[in-house]
């Protein structure tokens, strides 16, 4: 049996955004028609990227993307449409007020001169969703549904023009476990009646569930391309986080007494990168613990809960011997909080204001740099220009607005700030993201000053070779819980923390 | 601060610019159709400085404006988009009119009692709507334009029924006593006591923003609500203050102007300066040292336009017409790079998208 045509081949895409990031670099591979496509790699790796350019939402910088063996322009208008590429999208481009029925046609409604012919549209989507076994109620507004119902409205609105690909972009995010079942017992039944689909994940159960052929992505590069049935978790695994070069580890001291302790904490939320289940978690003084997961696994809830933004629903919090519980980011900054946000222009400083005021903000009260209600310019300014020389913040003054700086020296001044008054905690999230090697190195031994210093230190990074350059211990978050505590010994390895972050294996 | 002052005023610079294209693009029509075009565009433009009694109207119309002006951007800086300054204003006044008529004071603390009980009054329209937005989070906009005329209409009410002179032949008040009306400073000209506040007023705003610890917290919450959690700062009080604080400032305003140039009280409609005042805060960029050239600029081109009318056969809607075309421009250059219209329009995205 010779195997299926292609029915999509990319050939060398490569795309660069106007920032100079490169979110795919020489993208090359082949769908075959008729099979389950997954695409496999982490955050960033380019996943959706590459779908944009197939949906037509994005161009791409270079390379082909064919079609049926035809090389396709995707940003023709109603490129997807005509092509019959429909997409899930992972937030649902529903209309809320409107019915199942009337969101399915929206864009293409069948008309009777100018208006909408009800009757035949009504048909269409009874028929549509006999066909594909999709039960919907036509007449049901959007906002009455669950969302595993709008998952199907917004499947079958994918499949409404005579869909020949359909891409669906992480979609068993917002489903529970009976729901993700019945979703590939669908989907299934779509590949066999002649749908190709291409399904992008990164929980490697649901694509060693669901897939035949697995395409592997990691920082914008095709690692692989492979049948399901040749390749193990393991290899997946490891092309998905990559190979473990030579890390330098931090060097360890003796740490002292507990600073934070977490035990058994919950919370309501609505939101899995909010929500936690029973965590526990201790953290000493002169001791640095990293958490790792993929994104959206609790990592926010996390934060939010030991930086007073967000209060647990049952559980104990105590930091330096005070009950937290109930306590507000005013209380938490009090006792000795140090903070550096994931992001850094909303929250960690506000673009519009000066360095100085960026830099001086939340330190009311302070008499060096206030004398009543006065702001003290002199006294401000020198110690702001201080903070910059200490920090190696490359600026034009200290006048300057935050955005005129990048990213990574705008992160050195929130730095400066937030250190400033030796913490006795300190949270950074994320705290090299997107910034220059220098620069990140500069952080790191700054955060590695702090936790000599007596401080104890939480690190929630996505890079691996950061949480295993600075942490003494890494926490694995999925699903809200702590599924690894894992010592950071020369033996701890991404490749080994892999199967805890995509909830394969538990060690906690 | 000094290094924000110079950049609000390049920027101030560069509207300028703009204006002067505006002004001959749209007045220069305006002047053809006139027997001696050069008139009209020399009326307009160089009449207001031509006698100091002009110069004095420019001064006197400059006065309510700059009060409002810094009210709005107080409010502005909060990052509200507060429009309760025009209500604040309208009840200021009624409310100054009614200490003057009603307390039995005489001497120097009478006028500055009636000022200070339009204040307290005036600042109930911009700090309701502030309250439902920190509380609710209902949408301060709509509140504050709604909540504008219910107060119009309930400070008629009061003027009907209370304050009303029945032998004046016309819906106003009683005679203000002579204690309580402002000093005039200029012979020919109205212009009062209240300018000297105004100006003073805005130099105290300026300072207590860019000088004054308050005045950070509240940059900080108005740039971003997000930084202002992280830093522990307690954000609704703090837009509930530049609420209450702005609508002091309107209410003040509107009290000054009445005692400043009224012997009665008698507006049945909203006056306007409340809504010149937003205009103003955004041409000033939100900064209140600006406020005062910005409130000059507009009185300027006012007294210019009513000038035109008054001695050409140029018909004051035509006049109407010309400044509406430059505030227009100048306002529409300001208001998209404005962070509070722009933060609205993201809201009422997102609640639309949420929904």
């Amino acid at each position: 049996m010779t195997p299926p045509a292609p029915i999509v081949a990319f050939d060398k895409v490569t795309k660069t955004y106007p920032n100079g990031t490169m979110a795919l670099s020489d993208a090359t591979f082949e769908i075959r028609k008729g099979s389950i496509h997954a695409i496999c790699g982490e955050n960033g790796a380019g996943k959706s990227t590459l779908m944009k350019i197939l949906f037509g939402l994005e161009p791409h910088s270079s390379g082909q993307v064919f079609l049926d063996g035809a090389a396709v322009d995707t940003t023709a208008p109603d490129f997807a449409g005509r092509n019959g590429i429909g997409m899930v999208h992972q937030h649902f481009s529903l209309v809320a007020p409107l019915t199942v029925l009337e969101n399915i046609i929206l864009g293409h409604e069948p008309r009777s001169g100018l208006l909408i012919d009800r009757h035949r549209a009504r048909e269409q989507v009874v028929e549509l969703s006999r066909r594909y076994d999709l039960d919907v109620s036509p007449d049901a507004s959007i906002e009455t549904l669950s969302v595993a119902a709008q998952q199907k409205v917004e499947i079958l609105k994918a499949l409404a023009r005579e869909t020949r690909l359909l891409i669906l972009d992480e979609p068993t995010a917002v489903l529970s476990p009976p729901e993700i079942e019945e979703l590939f017992v669908r989907l299934r039944a779509l590949r066999d009646s002649g749908i190709t689909i291409l399904f992008i994940s990164h929980k490697l159960h649901e694509v060693r569930a669901l897939a035949d052929v697995v395409t592997v992505l990691r920082a914008g590069r095709v690692v692989d391309t492979l049948p399901m049935s040749d390749v193990t978790d393991t290899e997946i695994t490891r092309m998905v986080m990559g190979r473990d070069i030579g890390i330098v580890r931090r060097e360890r001291g003796a740490t002292g007494e507990p600073l934070l302790d977490v035990s058994g904490v919950s919370t309501n939320a609505l939101d899995p990168a909010d929500r936690l289940t029973d965590i526990s978690l201790t953290i000493r003084a002169n001791e640095i613990v990293g958490i790792a997961g993929v994104d959206g696994s609790g990592q926010r809830g996390l934060v939010s809960l030991l930086s007073g933004l967000m209060r647990p629903a049952s559980g104990t919090v105590r930091f330096d011997g005070k009950n937290m519980a109930r306590a507000s980011t005013a209380d938490w900054r009090k006792t000795g909080l140090a903070y550096l946000p994931a992001d850094r222009f909303t929250q960690g400083g506000t673009p519009g204001l000066s360095l100085i005021d960026n830099a001086i903000a939340g330190t009311d009260g302070d008499r060096a740099v206030q004398s009543g209600p006065f702001l003290r310019r002199a006294a401000i300014r020198s110690r702001v220009s201080a903070m910059v020389r200490e920090f190696d913040v490359r600026m034009r003054g200290i006048g300057e607005r935050l955005d005129s700086l990048s990213g990574g020296n705008a992160q050195k001044l929130i730095a400066a700030r937030e250190l400033a008054g030796s913490p006795k905690l300190l949270i950074a999230d994320q705290p090299t993201r997107g910034i220059d090697v220098a620069s990140a190195a500069f952080l790191h031994s700054r955060i590695d000053a702090v936790a000599r210093s007596g401080a104890a230190v939480l690190l929630v990074t996505a890079d691996l070779d950061e949480l295993l350059r600075l942490a003494d211990r890494v926490l694995v978050l999925f699903n809200g819980r702590i599924v690894a505590d894992l010592v950071n010994t020369a033996e701890l390895t991404p490749a080994a923390l892999g199967p805890y972050m995509l909830g394969l294996e538990q060690a906690a | 601060m000094m290094r924000s002052v110079l950049a609000g005023l390049a920027e101030f610079t560069l509207t300028a610019l703009v204006i002067a294209v505006v002004i001959l693009a749209v007045l220069v029509p305006v002047a053809m159709s006139q027997p001696d075009p050069g008139q009209v565009l020399g009326l307009f433009l160089l009449g207001p400085f031509g006698t100091m009694r002009h110069l004095g109207n420019v001064l006197e119309l400059a006065t309510p404006t700059m009060l409002t002006g810094l009210a709005a951007t107080l409010i502005f800086r909060a990052g509200s988009f507060n429009l309760g300054v025009e209500g604040s204003f309208f009840l200021g006044g009624i409310a100054a009119t009614a200490a003057a008529l009603l307390l039995p004071l005489t001497g120097l603390v009478a006028a500055p009692t009636a000022i200070l009980v339009g204040a307290l009054v005036g600042s109930l329209a911009c700090s309701v709507p502030g309250y439902l937005k920190v509380r609710f989070g209902a949408s301060e906009m709509v509140n504050s334009l709604v909540l504008n005329f219910a107060f119009l209409y309930a400070g008629v009410f009061i003027l009907n029924y209370y304050l009303r002179d029945p032998n004046a032949g016309a819906l106003m008040s009683y005679r203000l006593p002579e204690d309580f009306t402002l000093d005039r400073l200029m012979a020919g000209t109205r212009l009062h006591t209240g300018v000297i506040v105004a100006f003073i007023a805005c130099l105290i705003g300026g300072i207590w923003l860019y000088g004054t610890r308050g005045g950070l917290n509240l940059r900080i919450v108005g740039a971003g609500a997000g930084f202002a959690q992280h830093l522990g700062l307690n954000s609704g009080a703090l837009v509930m203050r530049a609420q209450i604080i702005g609508g002091l400032v309107a209410g003040m305003a509107g009290a000054i102007e009445v005692l400043g140039l009224y012997n009665r009280f008698s507006w049945t409609g909203l006056p306007g300066h409340g809504w010149t005042g937003i205009t103003i805060a955004i041409l000033a960029r939100e900064n209140p040292f600006l406020v005062i050239p910005a409130a000059l600029f507009l009185a300027y081109l006012q007294v210019g336009g009513d000038m035109l009318a008054r001695n050409l056969a140029v018909p004051s809607e035509v006049v109407g017409l010309v400044t509406a075309a430059i505030m227009l421009v100048v306002t529409s250059a300001a208001i998209f790079r404005h962070p509070a219209f722009l933060r609205l329009i993201r809201d009422i995205k997102g609640q639309e998208q949420s929904a």
